[in-house]
Order: C-alpha cells, then structure tokens, then sequence
C-alpha cells in the first residue's frame, strides 16, 4: 500500500499532464475571445489580479464574496451525496435571502440575527423541499423542478419588494427609490474582522468550520454513510432500513436549506449593502454549484475552489477599467469547469479501453443486469 | 370579484392576441420541446435545450442584424445549437462526464458567452412580417393566430411530423428507442448506443437552435437579443415532454399549454387588467410545475433515461 | 460428418485475452464446423463466455486469430460479426421489453427498413422453425420461454452461418428446452449451420451436441466427440479432479445423481413457524405479478421454490427484502406480523437475504468490503454516531475470515472481489446477523464449483442450526439438491407443493410444463389476466 506503484504514479503524472494542458486551452480559448472582441487580454488579467489580490482591501472582499459560494457548494454535496440532483440553489439562496430579511427587518438584536440565519436556512429548505415533494411524490425529476423553482423564487421575490407591506422599504427617503428592502439595522449586522486593511466578516470563519463539519458528518458518521449508501444504491439502502423517500427527501431540503444559509450570510454580511433588491442572489447560486462540481463534491476541496471562483468575482469589479464586459468572467469560469471536468473523463476512457470491465474473474457474468421494475 | 373574473375569462378567450401570441409562444417552445422529446427516447435528459435554444437565438439575431436575411439567420441559428450539441454529445456520451453536469455548464457558459459577444456586437432585428393566408386568417378568433403568423413560425408543421416519421417510422429511430430503453441490448445488438445517442442531442440542437432563431425573429416587441427573451423557456420545453408522458403529441399538446400561459401573461396587460408584472412573470413556471406534477403519467418514459451507457458497466 | 477435414465455418486459434492480472482465455482453439453442433463445456468462470464475446465482437482478444471460412478476420463489433454471418442467442436476452417482436428482430439490421416485409419475414422465419409468435407482440408481455422464441428468430433470420447459443436453457421449462433443441437440430441438419452451444450442465451438452469442447480456467483441457463421453468423464475433465459432491453433481445438471440420492426428510411440522407469507398480491402497471402467494417455512426447514423465470420469485424476494410493498396480503416472521415495504423492516423482524442480483440491491459496488460487511449494523461499531473505522475494520476483518473471504482487505472496493467472494461477503453479513429466515434467491448462479459447494454447504448449515431457509430458484437440480420441501410457483401463485421425498425431476419437470403449456396455449399469461 504505501510503496510506490509504478501504475498508479504514471496514472497521476496523467491526469496531472490533462489538468495543466486543458487549463491552458481554456485560458488561451479566453484570451483568445477577448482578443477577437477587441480587448487587451494581459490588461483584463492585470484587472482580474488587482480587484481580487493585489489591490488594498481586496483579498478580503475576495474571502467575503467566496464564503456564501463555498457554503452554497457544501449544500450541493450533501444531495449529490444521496443521489440527487439540486441544482436549484440559486433559488433557495434567493428564498433563504428573503426569509432572512423579513425576520431582520422586523426584528434587532443579536438574536434577530441568529433568527434571520435559521430564518435563511427554512426558507431554502422549503424551497427544496417543494421540489422534494414533486420528485417523490410525483417523480417530476428534481433536476427540472429545482431548476424552474430558481425562476419562480427570483419573481416572486421581487413581487415582495413591490409591497411595503411585506418587503419594499417604507422609508421614503429611500436610494432612488428603487424596489428594495429597508437597510438591516447594525445589530442584525455580521461583525467584520479588520486584518490588514481588509475587513472580513466572522461568516468567513463559519464557513470553514462548516466545510469541515460537513466533511466530518459525511465520511465519519453513521448518517453521513447511511447518506451514502442512499445515493449509491438507493434498494441496498432500502433494504437495510434507509428510508428512501424520507432520506432523500431530508438531504434534498437540507442542502436547500444550507443554500438558503448562503443567501442570510449574504444579506447579513451585506452583500447589497445590507438590504435585498431584486437580482439579489446574482449568480452565487449558480457559482457555488460550480464550485462543488470543480471541487469533484469533496468537501475540503471546495475551499480552496471557492476562493478562486471568489476571486474572479471580485476581479470582474475591475474590468470596467479595461473596457472588456465583465460577463467575460462568466464565460472564463464555464471554460475552466469544463477544463476540469474533461480529464478526469480522458483518463478513464484510456483506462476502459486499455483494461477490462470493473469487476475482474467476474468475467463470465452477464454483461446485462436484469432490468427492474 | 367572480363577476369581473367571469369577466377576465371572457376578455381573454375572446382576444384574437391572446391566441396569437399563444401560438407563437407554443411554437417557439415546440421547437424545442421536438427535440428534447427525441433526445429523451434515446436516453438523455438534455437540460443543454436551454444553451441551445440561447445559442440560437443571439446566433440568429446577430446574423440577421449583419445580412437582413431571414432563412441565412435561421441557418445560422441552427448551426449555433448544434455545435453547443456537438460539446453536449461528446462530452457526456463519449468522454461520460455526468450529463447534468456537463449539461448546467454548459447553459451557464453559452449565457455568459451570448450577453458578452451582444456586449460587442449588439443584434439588433426586426420581426419578420406576418404572412396571411387569404381567407383563412379572417377566421374569428383563431384566424391570424393560426393563419398569419411569421412565416418562420410554420417551419414547425413540417418538423412534427419529420421528428414522428424518424422516430417511429425509420431504422434510426427503431434504434433511438431501443438505446433509450435498454441500452445493453442495443448494444449486444449490434447498435452503437453511445453514437444514437449523440446524433438525437444533435437533432435537438438544430431543432432547438431554429427554435432560438424563431422567438427572435417572430416575436413581437422583440428587437435585439437579450437573455431575458430566452428566460428558461428550454426547461419548460423538457417540462412539456415529461407533461406530454413522452409522447410527440403529448409533448405538442404540452408546449400549447405552456405557451398559453406565456402569453397570458404577456396580454393580460394589454387588454387592460393591472395585474403584478413579478408575479404573472412566475405563471408559466408554475403551471409547468403544477401540470407536469398532476398530469404526468410515465408509462411511456425511457427506461434508461438520464442513464450512462459504458459497455460492461452495470 | 466423418469426412476428411471439412472446412471449419469458423477457426479461433491460440485466443488469449487477459483482464489484468486475470487470465481468461489462453491459446484457446476452437473449430465450428458446419451442419455439427459443438458443445462448449466449463464451469462458470471458466472462459467459454469471454471466447463467445470475443467471437461476436465484444470483447478483442489480446492475441491469436480468428479464421472465417479460411480467411484471417478481425472482428471489431457485433455489428462486423453480424455481417460475416456470426449470430448469438445471449443467456441475458438482448431484447427491448418496450418494443414489439417485429421491431425487435429487426433491431441491429441494416437492410432497407420495411415494417410490412418485416413482419411477414417474422411470420415466415418462425413458421419455417415449426414456432408461434405474433409480430405484433409487444415483448414485455411475454414470457422467459417466448422472449428466447425471438430472440433466435431474430438470429436465424439474418441466416447466420455460425450461432452460438449461450446458457439458452437457463430460463426454460424442460419442455421448452426440448423444443429448443428439435429447433437446433433442424437449423443445423437441413441448413448446415455452424453451432456453439456454451453451457455448463453436462446433460443438455450430451444430449443435444455432436462434438466438445471442455475448458477449465481459460484453457481447453479435452476436446471428444459427445457419442464418447460420459457424464462422469465430462465432469472430471470440467472440474480437474473426481466429482463425488451432490452440490458439484447438482450444479452440472446431473439430474440422476441428485435423484439417486435418498432425500432426508426434516420433522419441521412441530417446528415454529418462523415464517409465513399469506395471500400476497402485487400487481404494477396493471400487470398481476404475485397473485395470492401463500408460503410458510419452519425452523430448521429449506423450502425450494421452483419455477421458472420471471413468474413472481423476483417480486417474492422483493416483498422479503422491504423493496415493495403487497396490495394485499401478510407477511409474519416468527410469529410477528411486518409491514411490507418499510424500509429495513425485514431485516428488523430477522429476515437476511441473499438478494438474486447482489448488485441491484444487496451491496454498494463502490465501497469497501468492511462497509458492505456492517452496512445495516453500522451502528455497532459507532460511538455518539461517529463511526469508528478501527473497530469497523476489526469486525470486518473477523467476518472475513470466518466464511472464508478471500483475495482481498476490508478496505478494497467490492467490487474488486471475484463473484464468489462478494456471495460470501452477503453470506457473512446476512448470517452474523441471527436471522430467524434465510432467504437465498438464486444462491448459486455464476458461481464456480468450489463457491457453489460453499454456498451450498453454508445453506444446509444454517438450516441445520434452525434457521428457516427459503431458497428460490430456477435451476431443478440445485432446488431437489437443497430442499426438504419444494412449492412450485407459477404466475405469482403457488400451483403445487411436494415433499421431497416425493420429488422427482420427472414430476417436478411436468408441474412445471403444465405452466409452459399454458402459456404456449394463452399466447402470453399476461394477456390472459
């Protein structure tokens, strides 16, 4: 075990060789389109640099702009985990967002605050758990569903912040009198960290712990790996007394719920400047389900992962500078997840071809498994 | 209150542009919906539609804004969903990364890529004109909805059937099927499973490429590209085939439905009703997600949909 | 058929192929010659499957030639094959159950696609082997037997110049495996085919082949003509030493020896019932799967269920295992009732299971041996519900050696195990567990003779310490072999009930004939309901 396999070593130089060259395509792929649109690509980089690191106060905005991605991230692993498939986190974050700053607009202290992140994490549990209900109740495949509930929660959020009522900010003194909630008031604030000139709010340090606690309950504890069994052989765990559709059911809303978290920690970090306007939730759904993929749904891996995608969030502040649509960052990151889903895939379609079927000896068993029911 | 909601019903069923944009919507949506429908008898639930039907759409207006040229511009938005097919296809059927994976980042990249091009080369088109059909389009009511619209509109007619006939009707389609439902038989068979399977997200994309390229050209109040006009209109289009039960006309019949309440939403404030512009935009996803929910049945569904084929696996 | 050298159809020489450090065929030779039916015998794991595949074109051989009436061929795919005139009947048919027969035939063709002259060809080509089948038939309605009717029209009807028939009694009726062969034998007489039969029950191959071929871990170790061959012989060349065990005698197919043994019978009557199933009824998609099933074991009892394919065992081992839930009916373990379809339930109330298909529902093929070993009782080796792997690997590690698990640690993926070695990692898990019941669905398919003797033994035991053993399966010798009392199922219904004592193949052959007549006669049982 510990010796060093010959086999296994030429396998990571491999897949090592397949990661570096298929990153430098998609960069070049990158350069290459900002080329042809007329752009300056060495300064678009420089851009990138100087808005997430190098410029003052930026890597902290970097690590605030990662957190919410790395904690949408931890809850897409936990239904990938079992099985299933959410990809709706932009619209649990939205609904968590929104739930959240009912309960911290109507309420101060410290206590709203904690209130406004349960607040965070029912509504996005909800929000999945609608889609929970469709997938077990009515086999709609949560891939779809989750995805048309992104839609519905952006609307009908910004149905809320027409209504004074419910969400729209009464004052009316309010900033261009745009539909948006009123400001949290400072005790429903997350505190910051002042470090070197940047300023970090304390979600950061909750989001690590979170990433390492999300990776403690699924690798070393008994429901993580009843969690597991589930999403690999959903009869197995039937038969041993994993109830699928309470199981199922329960991740799906929990990892909707730890995206709605994402969207309170954005609100209560301000994000948007501490109140929800429409559009609120701004892609970090989407991004943090990037990170996880990227991240192959390890936990622990999603940090350094959200860092990077956190980076070229901030660095996209600075590329109006350069005259280059900061939607260029959208397409750069799409190419580097591509970049590194395709390696992976290369080196086990060499592996299939060169070697036999999973199984060894079982080598007379039929190629074709009965179907089931 | 119910009066004025007797009232509302009868304002709506009787609006010649209720039905007008209730056809164009559903066609634009049948497009797509086609080949989804395709992809998903050979096994592949193909959420990329929506990259596809964005792909065709800017692709379209882009090209329609440099040339004039209606049938180049439909072309172009063909080819723009195919290629996103191509990067679909192979990438999940050949190299086997998880096809929802590939599939979301793909919708994502085709997005970011569509709003940074039109940031360069903003497309600017003009709807192409109605073509009325003599006589017909004086029909009460559904007249100019189903006899004057666009000509683009009607490549539909033409493209249920061809999707029928190829399925039901040719060798390759024999194989489409029998790919979706059991792909180890198929495949001892003598079919190349991996390779149908390809060629039926191929379809889907130039189906749902010309579909991108009809909303933008056949739409009205439409006069640019803009990633809005898309919405998740490729979701709802895979939410009318599992509506449809996997059936062509099921499907059809599904993106009629949807496109109904597009449109409601769309001429609700036309004819005068102040109805919340958040909310009405919410009604398509909502009844999609109801309908497909109550109405649905499955006996029809592919046994190995959204299953990976890797000879001697499983 | 003495001439002078004829012609082989087909010459496979020196085939090697190896899956990693496994070898599975080495300087394999093989001649079809035409107009001769060529037995290829060996146990299961011997190599005959991966030869077979490697013939049709789904598995490349990594050395030796493959000669086509004289001429060196490569083989690419099953596609190639089935243009050089090479057909397979698979022992897994390769039909689509949601396309009708018609279609099914024409599937992997490419002539020009004509539904009318195909469904007449259909017609024709069964009419032409003495067979009844509709074109029109949707394949999902029809039963093991008639699924195989297609399957070998949709061979002989391309003409094939070689076929190869895999395992193609194993989801037959005696009945129908005799008809089977009367078909064979008209193909090859009267048409000069080319024939591979791969099986590894010595009797069918004595019974229906000219000439064969007996390999042994990836080698051939005798070739003879069958007129020569006895039973005992064929089996000493196939297993490489003297065959003395039922188990052994049993898995061959060698009816006789199980007959001859006197079958010892148990006094359960005044046992405890442990378990009872009474009056299940199961029905999907309007398809009536269990149809008021009543079965009983007691302590200390092996009740075989006999039957064939696909007449409600698998639906039986589901309810048994918390996979479903009846429409109607009871299920009471040791007294208890259990609510059918509750996860883990059965398991709860002391029902272990050797599921049929290990993969689809008894195992996790990407985790560990240890996880599989404690994947309902991992709760045992936690603490405050974290998992503590050294006492996981301990145990694991215990199991392991104590049924005799092999080949690899407790933290290698399952699914590295050979066959046999995962049977006895479900084995070990279900047994460590003080069930109550047993129930062994198919305990034995695909396993080799050392592992089948195991299981066997490992059954007998079990049921000698007072566990009631429910054994279902389709396979005549292993349940005469095995049981004290034999039930027979048919259309999810218990049709007969024998003693072992009073069993014989004989009757139990034509209690279960009486099922294949029916459904020849109904067209399709499903139809019928």
């Amino acid at each position: 075990m510990t010796r060093p396999d010959p086999q296994r070593l030429r396998r990571t130089m491999a897949l090592v060789g397949l990661y570096v060259l298929s990153v430098v395509i998609a960069l070049t792929l990158a350069a290459v389109l900002i080329a042809i649109t007329g752009g300056p690509w060495q300064k678009v980089l420089k851009a990138l640099l100087d808005g997430s690191l190098l410029k003052p106060g930026r890597w902290g905005d970097t690590l605030a702009g990662a957190t919410p991605l790395l904690v949408v991230a931890l809850g897409a692993i936990i239904a990938t985990r079992a099985g299933l498939v959410n990809i709706g986190q932009e619209g649990q974050l939205t609904v968590g967002a929104a739930a959240a700053a009912v309960v911290c607009t109507s309420f101060s202290g410290p206590f709203a605050l904690v209130a406004g992140l349960v607040a965070g994490v029912v509504g996005g549990a909800v929000w999945a758990a609608l889609a929970a209900l469709l997938k077990f109740g009515r086999k709609v495949p949560e891939v779809i569903t989750t995805l048309l509930l992104v839609f519905v929660a952006s609307q009908g959020t910004g149905y809320l912040l027409t209504r004074t009522f419910l969400l729209l900010d009464p004052d009316p003194n309010k900033p261009n009198r745009s539909q948006t909630s009123a400001q949290l008031g400072t005790s429903t604030r997350i505190g910051r960290i002042h470090l070197f000139g940047n300023e970090i709010p304390w979600t950061v340090v909750g989001a690590l712990v979170l990433a390492i606690v999300v990776s403690v309950v699924l690798h070393r504890t008994v429901w993580g790996f009843r969690l597991t069994v589930l999403g690999r052989n959903a009869r197995t765990a039937q038969r041993i007394g994993v109830p699928v559709v309470i199981a199922g059911a329960t991740a799906l809303a929990l990892s909707g719920g730890v995206a709605g978290l994402a969207g309170a920690v954005m609100l209560t970090s301000g994000s948007a400047n501490f109140r929800l306007t429409p559009g609120f939730s701004n892609n970090v759904g989407w991004e943090g389900l990037l990170v996880a993929l990227v991240a192959r749904n390890r936990p622990l891996m999603c940090i350094p992962v959200a860092f990077v995608f956190g980076a070229l969030r901030t660095g996209a502040g600075f590329l109006a500078s350069t005259g280059v649509e900061r939607s260029i960052v959208d397409v750069v990151r799409a190419l580097l997840v591509l970049a590194m889903l395709v390696p992976p895939a290369i080196l086990a379609l060499w592996e299939r071809r060169t070697s036999p079927p999973p199984a060894p000896v079982s080598t007379d068993e039929p190629i074709v498994s009965v179907v089931t029911a | 209150m119910i009066a004025s909601l007797f009232h509302a019903i009868g304002d709506v069923t009787s609006s010649r542009a209720m039905y007008e944009s209730a056809i164009r919507f559903g066609v634009v949506l049948a497009f797509a919906a086609i080949g989804e429908w395709v992809a998903e008898r050979s096994g592949t639930l193909n959420i990329s539609i929506q990259a596809m039907m964005i792909g065709g759409a800017y692709t379209s207006a882009v090209t329609w804004s440099s040339c004039h040229n209606v049938p180049v511009a439909l072309i172009a938005g063909i080819v723009a969903g195919v290629v996103v097919a191509l990067v679909q296809a192979h990438l999940s059927h050949q190299l086997a990364i998880d096809q929802f994976v590939v599939g979301l980042t793909l919708n994502l990249f085709v997005l970011g890529l569509a709003l940074f091009l039109d940031s360069r080369w903003s497309a600017i088109t003009q709807v192409v004109k109605p073509t009325r059909v003599p006589l017909l389009a004086r029909l009460p009511l559904v007249g100019t909805a189903l006899f004057g619209q666009p000509w683009p509109m009607y490549l539909v007619v033409p493209i249920v059937p061809l999707a029928w006939w190829l399925v039901f009707r040719t060798r390759w389609g024999l194989e489409v099927r029998s790919v979706g439902d059991n792909p180890q038989s198929a495949d001892v068979s003598g079919i190349h499973v991996n390779k149908r399977r390809r060629q039926a997200i191929l379809f889907a994309g130039a189906t749902s490429g010309l579909g991108g390229g009809v909303l933008v050209l056949g739409q009205i109040s439409i006069n640019g590209y803009e990633n809005g006009h898309v919405g998740l209109k490729g979701i709802i289009a895979i939410a009318a085939v599992i509506f449809g039960g996997w059936t062509l006309r099921g499907t059809v019949v599904g993106c009629l439905v949807f496109g109904y309440f597009f449109a409601l939403q769309q001429t609700l404030p036309v004819l005068g009703y102040r109805v919340n512009a958040q909310l009405s935009a919410t009604l398509p996803y909502a009844v999609a997600l109801f309908f497909t929910a109550v109405f649905a049945t499955r006996t029809r569904q592919p046994r190995a949909l959204a299953q990976p084929f890797v000879r001697g696996l499983t | 058929m003495g001439a002078a050298a004829p012609t082989p159809a087909v010459r496979l020489s020196s085939i090697t192929k190896h899956y990693g450090p496994i070898t599975a065929c080495q300087d394999v030779d093989l001649a079809l010659i035409p107009g001769e039916i060529h037995g290829v015998l060996g146990e299961n794991g011997a190599g005959k499957s991966t030869l077979m595949k490697i013939l049709i074109g789904l598995v490349q051989p990594d050395g030796g030639t493959i000669e086509l009436a004289g001429a060196e061929t490569v083989i690419h795919d099953p596609q190639t094959a089935a243009d050089l005139g090479i057909g397979m009947v698979h022992q897994h048919l390769s039909l689509v159950e949601s396309l009708t027969v018609w279609e099914n035939v024409l599937l992997g063709d490419h002539r020009r696609f004509d539904r009318r002259a195909a469904r007449d060809e259909v017609m024709a080509t069964a009419e032409h082997y003495g067979l009844v089948l509709e074109p029109d038939w949707r394949v999902s309605d029809l039963s093991a037997g008639l699924r195989q009717r297609v399957e070998l029209i949709k061979c002989l009807r391309r003409d094939p110049k070689i076929l190869i028939l895999d395992e193609p009694t194993s989801v037959l009726t005696p009945a129908e495996s005799e008809q089977l062969f009367a078909t064979l034998r008209t193909a090859v007489a009267a048409e000069q085919r080319a024939v591979a039969l791969v099986s590894h029950k010595l009797a069918e191959v004595l019974h229906a082949t000219d000439v064969v071929t007996i390999m042994r871990q990836g080698r051939v170790v005798e070739r003879t003509t069958t007129r020569t061959a006895t039973a005992t012989s064929l089996a000493r060349a196939m297993v490489g030493r003297e065959v003395s065990l039922r188990s052994s005698a049993a898995a061959f197919g060698a009816i006789d020896v199980v007959d001859a043994v006197a079958a010892v019978a148990v006094d359960s009557e005044h046992r405890e019932e442990v378990l009872r199933v009474d009056g299940a009824t199961l029905s999907r998609r309007g398809v009536l799967l269990l149809d008021g099933l009543s079965i009983h074991v007691h302590a200390g009892e092996i009740v075989g269920v006999a039957g064939v394919e696909g007449n409600g065992q698998r639906e039986l081992g589901d309810v048994l295992a918390s996979l479903v839930a009846l429409d109607n009916g009871t299920v009471t373990v040791a007294g208890t009732p259990v609510k059918t379809g509750r996860a883990g339930a059965m398991a709860r109330a002391g029902v272990a299971i050797i599921p049929e298909d290990r993969h689809d529902s008894g195992c996790v093929l990407d985790m560990t041996v240890a996880d599989n070993l404690l994947i309902d009782r991992i709760g045992r080796v936690s603490r405050f519900g974290f998992i503590r792997r050294s006492a996981q690997r301990t145990r694991a590690k215990q199991m392991m050696s104590e049924f005799d698990v092999v080949g690899a640690g407790p933290d290698s993926t399952f699914g590295s195990l050979s066959g046999g070695n995962q049977q006895r990692v479900v084995l070990a898990r279900e047994l460590s567990n003080n069930p109550k019941v047993l129930v062994a669905a198919q305990p034995t398919r695909g396993l080799d003779v050392g592992a089948i003797e195991y299981m066997s033994g490992r059954i007998r035991e079990a049921a000698a310490g007072g566990i009631g053993v429910l054994l279902i399966s389709t396979e005549l010798e292993e349940i005469l072999d095995l049981s004290h009392r034999i039930v027979v199922l048919a259309s999810g219904r218990v049709i007969g009930e024998l003693n072992r004592v009073d069993a014989t193949s004989e009757r139990l052959g034509l209690l279960l004939g009486g099922i294949a007549n029916t459904v020849e006669s109904g067209g399709t049982s499903d139809d019928a309901s």
